[in-house]
């Protein structure tokens, strides 16, 4: 049969960043897919010849404007490795706090972006409007809605106070109640099911051999969560992985609803085990400079995030690196738009819930 | 470096259900004992909350052999290693042939490159950046 190649990107409805697959097709279905990415390619990670590491962090940050926090929080946990220092207790029960509160925020706006791909663009206002209420959050706490540079090497930049924390428990209780709401749509109505019920199916087996990460992989079964190291004050959490079994379009979206409600709980918790009283410390003073390497995984709304650093004892890393969630899915995303229609393959890749900006650094 | 047990390594790990995490690649800097340079390059498997890494370190114009027969989803990383750095990997399973990134720089992240923006903002020689040996292989899992 006659082949024919049709770019889907780099300007797409479901893209709101550019990315091209040249998608070869076969009548109406996709046979092979071949990605291009490199539009909006910054060189962040070349930065650590100019940026000293003490700046550097900020510059982290500004990988992706959705997991900008954590991008934070993985420079500094990784800087904080190397040099071995402690970070005051109040500083990581923050950070998980801001972690969660970016999960939130990350899927709340995927969900979003997903109804309008999908046709339900009441929806999408609904979950945007959720979205908003979370931005407000960072706002009064960090004093940003995207880039919040509350991190510090050895902590935190700024405290949430005990009546403050209260009230966004609140909130998020409040908000939680509202999300239950539009979370039954997305789980009953059959608009939804018919576009995305038993489409873009990635099998477990596949999704480990493709390296899938975070809602990718747990959405195929795979209880994947690097939350579940422990690390960073997770291990005094309560919580499991959100799994699902489908692997299709329908189980990650599924996941993703879940975990929305799995962060309000945590974030629940947090503020009712975290040490009460204000003015503790959330800074440990950092001297000297780094020297060694560091490999540190955290989980990022969009999956595992892993940071290489090397340092040398000098003010300047030898080598950053952020290997990001969405690096890390697009060969499953490759894998899952062959076999399918030309139409569901903007579902497809909405449903990996692609960040070019991470993954081009 | 020796490929095949390499990929005997490699084959292993699939073999035994970890999954391929990440590899990373570091440039080091031309120097007297390296006069080309190097790279460290290191492949990461996951499995469950373990990380364990192989470590190898290969000059310009060594082969390195590619693990997608092992790990398809390599060829993301090792069409990356190429671009960036240089490094001749051999056998990627989809060969984008450099159309993976538009850098405006040729194998931007490559020794000599990178020397040369250091002697163009007069930072070469800053500490110990350009230091020959080997890291010590890691080990930990950070932040525990």
């Amino acid at each position: 049969m006659k082949r024919t190649i049709v770019p889907l990107g780099p300007q797409h409805p479901v893209l709101p960043e550019p990315l091209v697959l040249d998608l070869v097709l076969e009548d109406e279905r996709v046979v092979d897919a071949v990605p291009t990415i490199g539009y909006i390619h910054r060189g962040l990670e070349a930065m650590v010849e100019k940026v000293e590491y003490t700046e550097m962090g900020f510059v982290a940050e500004r990988i992706c404007g959705i997991c900008s926090f954590m991008h934070g929080m993985g420079f500094c946990a990784s800087i904080e490795d190397i040099m071995g220092v402690e970070v005051p207790e109040r500083a990581r029960w923050l950070r998980l706090v801001w972690a969660e509160l970016s999960r939130i925020q990350s899927h709340l706006l995927w969900l979003g972006l997903g109804s309008d791909a999908f046709g339900f663009e009441n929806l999408f206002m609904h979950c945007w409007r959720m979205r908003e209420e979370i931005l407000d959050i960072f706002e009064a706490t960090t004093g940003g809605r995207i880039i919040f540079s509350v991190n510090r090497i050895g902590g935190v930049k700024r405290d949430i106070a005990d009546s403050e924390l209260a009230g966004i428990a609140e909130r998020l209780r409040a908000l939680g109640e509202r999300f239950a709401e539009i979370a039954r749509v997305f789980r009953a109505d059959p608009s939804i099911h018919h576009r995305l019920a038993g489409v873009g199916v990635l099998p477990a087996g596949e999704a480990l051999a493709a390296g899938a990460v975070g809602p990718m992989a747990r959405a195929s079964g795979l209880a994947t969560d690097t939350r579940l190291l422990g690390t960073h004050g997770y291990d005094r959490l309560d919580f499991e992985p959100v799994v699902e079994a489908g692997g299709d379009c329908l189980a990650r979206v599924l996941v993703r609803l879940r975990e929305v409600e799995q962060s309000i709980d945590l974030i629940r918790q947090l503020v009712d085990r975290m040490p009460k009283g204000d003015g503790q410390p959330i800074e440990t003073r950092v001297r000297g400079l780094p020297d060694g390497e560091t490999f540190m995984r955290l989980e990022q709304p969009r999956g595992e995030v892993v940071y290489y650093l090397k340092a040398n004892g000098t003010k300047y890393l030898e080598r950053f690196r952020a290997r990001t969630p969405t690096f890390a899915n697009i060969p499953a995303m490759i894998s899952l738009v062959r076999g399918h229609d030309l139409a569901d393959v903007p579902n497809i890749i909405l449903t990996i819930d692609p960040c070019i900006s991470c993954t081009e650094r | 470096m020796d490929g095949e047990r390499f990929l005997a390594r490699v084959a292993a790990y699939r073999a035994d259900g970890w999954r391929l995490s990440v590899i990373n690649t570091t440039a080091v800097l031309p120097s007297d004992e390296l006069p080309q340079g190097a790279f460290d390059i290191s492949w990461s498997f996951a499995l469950g909350t373990r990380l364990e890494h192989l470590r190898e370190r290969v000059v310009p114009g060594e082969e390195v052999p590619s693990v997608s027969p092992s790990f398809p989803s390599a060829f993301l990383y090792e069409n990356e290693m190429r671009e960036l750095f240089g490094v001749d990997v051999t056998g990627i399973a989809v060969d984008l042939r450099g159309q993976l990134y538009r850098t405006a720089t040729r194998v931007p992240f490559s020794p000599g490159a990178i020397r040369r923006r250091l002697e163009a903002t007069g930072r070469l020689g800053d500490g110990a950046r350009h230091a020959a040996k080997p890291q010590p292989r890691p080990t930990t899992e950070a932040g525990a």
